[in-house]
C-alpha cells in the first residue's frame, strides 16, 4: 500500500453519512452476505422454539430415517427426531459457545494485554512468558486437553476454547499499547494528572478497539469450529441434547445405509455459520484495520 | 525458550490435576478396598505435595518416561512411539497434497489475477477454511466408498506401509485429502498473497526490463521470495500434524498418536492424554524454533539480534 496517497474528503455533511454507508455496504458485498447469514443463524438461535417445526429430542421410532420430504425438510434421524429441527436447537449451543468463549478471550486477554503493556517490567515479561506458552500448544490440542480433565460438557468447551483465544488478543492489546504509550496524546493526558486506569480505558483501547473487533468476528468462527470438533469427539453437550458435531459423530454409523442427511443437516450449518463469521471478519478487517489487510487478498 | 518449555510443562501437569475425576480410582478398577486405594495412591506418588509431585513426573519425563496407561498399564512413550508412523504418513501426505495443490494454484491465481480460475481459487480457499474437517472426511467416506460404483476408496482402517504397499497407499487417500484441505486453504492464501506482493516490487520490473521470460521472471525472482512466509508456514503444520490428524484419524479409524488421545478421553486415561499434548506441544515449540532458524538463513536481511533489542 505505500506509494498509494488517499484523498482527503472535506466538510463532509451529517445527512451523507446515512447515504455513504449505503455506498459503503454496497462496495463490501461480504459484509452483507456475512452479516446476514449470522443475523440469520443469531435469529434461528434466539426464536429455536418458534422456528423449530418438532421437538429436538422426542423420540417417534414411526418415523425414523426418513428422507428429506415436505413434513422433515432435512428428514429424520434413526429415532424418527427431526434434523432440521435439531439443527436449528443445536444453533443455541455453537453461538453460544461462540459468544461465551470469545468474551472469555477478550476480557481476559484484553486486560492482560493491556496491564503488561502499560506496566512492562517484570509483569509484562511475567505475563508473556505465559501466553508464549498457552501459544507453544495446538489450538485444537490445548482445548481437547483441558476439557477432557474437566470434564465433557459444554460450560468446560467454552471455557476451553475460551482460554485457547487468550494470546491473540493479548498480544494485540499488548502491541497496540506500546505503540501509543509514548505519544503525545498519552503524556498529555498524563501530564493533566489521569489516572493510569483512565488512561488506559480512555485513551489506549479506543485506538485498539477496531482491531478487537476483526479479532472477536474471527474468533468467534473459530469457536464454533473448535465447538463442533470437541463435540464430534464426544466432549461437548451430551446426548441427547442436539448439538452439531455431536450429531455428525452419530450420524456416521448411517453412512453404510446410505442414510447421508443425519451428516448433511449439521455439516451445512457448520459451515454456513464458520463462513458467514469468517466472511464477515475479513470484510470488517478491511473496512476498520486498513493496517492489517493483506496485500492483495 | 526453555522458560516457556517449563510453563509448558506445568500447564501439561496441571491439566491432568484439574480432573475432578480421583486418578486412583481410575487406576484401581473395580478395587475399592480403602487401604488398597491408599496403597495405589501411595505407589503413584499422589500422596505427595503438588510440587513434588510435578519434580517427579518432569525428571521421568525429560528421560522419556511419561507413565503407564491406566487401561492397558503400557508404557505411555511405547504406545506414542508405536503410532507415530501412522500418523506422520498421515501428516505427510496431507502436507504433501496441499503445498502441491498450494503451489500450483496459488502460482496461477496470482499471475491470472482476477481471472475466473483466481476468482474460483479464492472462493474455494475462502470455503475450505470454513468447511469442518470431520464433516469433509463424511462426505468422501460416503461419496468414494459408498455411492460411487465400485467403492474405490475404503471408508477407513490402516494397513502397514510394510505388509501391503497398495493397500496401505488406496487407505491413505481419503483421509490423507481430508487433512490437507485445510492447509491447503491457508497454503493457496498465502503463496498468492506473497506472490502478489513481490510482484510489486521494482526488481520485478528489473527482471522483465532485462528481456527475461516471463516463466524465468516468476519462478527465480518472483518465487525465491514470495516463498519465505509459505516455508514458515509450512513448518508450522509439520509441528501441528499431530492436531491436524486428531479429528480424521478419529474418522478414518487410523491407528495414529491423535486417535490414541481421544480413545483415552472417556476412560479418564489422563497419563496418555498428557503424554499426547507434551508431545504434540513440544513437536509444535520445536517446529516453531527450527523455523525461525531457517527463515534467518533463506533470509539474510533477518537477524535476532537487532530484532530482540
Amino acid at each position: 500500500m505505500a506509494g498509494t496517497t488517499v484523498p482527503i474528503r472535506l466538510g463532509r455533511e451529517r445527512s451523507d453519512r446515512l447515504a455513504s454507508s449505503a455506498y459503503f455496504l454496497r462496495r463490501n458485498p461480504r459484509m452483507i452476505v456475512g452479516g446476514l447469514i449470522v443475523i440469520a443463524w443469531i435469529l434461528a438461535a434466539v426464536f429455536a422454539p418458534f422456528v423449530a417445526p418438532y421437538d429436538p429430542i422426542k423420540v417417534n421410532v414411526i418415523d425414523s430415517l426418513l428422507a428429506p420430504n415436505a413434513q422433515h425438510w432435512l428428514g429424520t434421524d434413526d429415532l424418527g427426531r427431526d434434523v432440521l429441527s435439531r439443527v436449528i436447537w443445536g444453533s443455541r449451543v455453537s453461538l453460544s459457545v461462540g459468544l461465551i468463549s470469545v468474551s472469555i478471550g477478550l476480557l481476559v486477554g484484553t486486560s492482560l494485554g493491556l496491564a503488561a503493556g502499560y506496566l512492562g517490567g517484570k509483569f509484562d515479561l511475567f505475563v508473556m512468558r505465559g501466553i508464549d506458552a498457552l501459544l507453544a500448544f495446538p489450538a485444537l490440542i490445548l482445548a481437547i486437553g483441558i476439557t477432557s480433565a474437566l470434564g465433557p460438557q459444554i460450560q468446560n468447551a467454552m471455557i476451553a476454547i475460551g482460554i485457547v483465544a487468550i494470546p491473540a488478543y493479548a498480544r494485540l492489546t499488548r502491541g497496540q499499547v506500546l505503540a501509543v504509550r509514548a505519544r503525545e496524546f498519552i503524556v498529555a493526558a498524563r501530564t493533566i494528572g489521569a489516572s493510569p486506569l483512565r488512561i488506559v480505558l480512555r485513551h489506549i483501547l479506543p485506538n485498539v478497539m477496531n482491531a478487537l473487533i476483526v479479532q472477536a468476528t474471527l474468533s468467534t468462527a473459530f469457536a464454533i469450529l473448535a465447538e463442533a470438533a470437541l463435540s464430534f469427539l464426544g466432549l461437548g453437550p451430551q446426548p441427547p441434547d442436539p448439538s452439531w458435531g455431536q450429531d455428525i459423530n452419530y450420524s456416521q454409523r448411517y453412512l453404510p445405509n446410505l442414510k447421508w442427511w443425519m451428516s448433511v443437516g449439521p455439516g451445512i450449518a457448520i459451515f454456513t455459520a464458520v463462513f458467514a463469521f469468517n466472511f464477515l471478519g475479513d470484510a470488517l478487517r478491511d473496512a476498520l484495520d486498513p493496517r492489517l489487510r493483506r496485500s492483495g487478498t | 525458550m526453555i522458560p516457556v518449555a517449563l510453563l509448558v510443562t506445568i500447564g501439561v501437569f496441571a491439566l491432568a490435576r484439574l480432573s475432578p475425576v480421583d486418578p486412583v480410582l481410575v487406576f484401581a478398577g473395580e478395587e475399592r478396598d480403602p487401604a488398597m486405594l491408599e496403597a495405589i495412591r501411595h505407589q503413584l506418588g499422589l500422596d505427595e505435595p503438588l510440587p513434588v509431585q510435578y519434580v517427579a513426573w518432569l525428571s521421568h519425563a525429560v528421560q522419556g518416561d511419561l507413565g503407564r496407561s491406566f487401561q492397558n498399564k503400557q508404557r505411555v512413550t511405547e504406545a506414542i512411539i508405536e503410532r507415530l508412523p501412522a500418523t506422520f504418513e498421515l501428516g505427510l501426505a496431507a502436507l504433501l497434497i496441499s503445498v502441491t495443490f498450494a503451489l500450483v494454484i496459488g502460482i496461477l491465481s496470482a499471475v491470472k489475477r482476477n481471472s475466473l480460475l483466481d476468482l474460483v481459487s479464492t472462493s474455494v480457499t475462502l470455503m475450505g477454511v470454513s468447511f469442518p474437517s470431520f464433516f469433509l472426511g463424511i462426505v468422501l467416506i460416503l461419496l468414494f466408498a459408498y455411492v460411487i460404483p465400485g467403492r474405490i476408496f475404503p471408508p477407513g482402517g490402516y494397513v502397514p506401509i510394510t505388509q501391503d504397499v497398495a493397500e496401505n497407499l488406496r487407505r491413505l487417500v481419503l483421509p490423507a485429502a481430508t487433512l490437507a484441505t485445510a492447509s491447503l486453504a491457508l497454503n493457496l492464501r498465502q503463496v498468492r498473497s506473497s506472490l502478489l506482493e513481490v510482484f510489486g516490487h521494482e526488481y520485478m520490473r528489473t527482471a522483465r526490463a532485462k528481456g527475461l521470460r516471463e516463466g524465468a521472471v516468476i519462478i527465480r525472482h518472483a518465487l525465491k521470495n514470495a516463498l519465505i512466509p509459505v516455508v514458515t508456514l509450512i513448518g508450522i503444520q509439520v509441528g501441528a500434524i499431530i492436531e491436524g490428524a486428531v479429528i480424521t484419524e478419529t474418522i478414518f479409524s487410523w491407528p495414529g498418536v491423535g486417535r490414541l488421545a481421544v480413545q483415552a478421553i472417556p476412560s479418564h486415561d489422563y497419563p496418555v492424554v498428557q503424554g499426547v499434548v507434551l508431545v504434540s506441544a513440544l513437536s509444535f515449540m520445536l517446529s516453531t524454533l527450527f523455523v525461525d532458524v531457517l527463515y534467518a538463513w533463506l533470509d539474510p536481511r533477518i537477524s535476532y539480534d537487532t530484532a530482540s533489542a
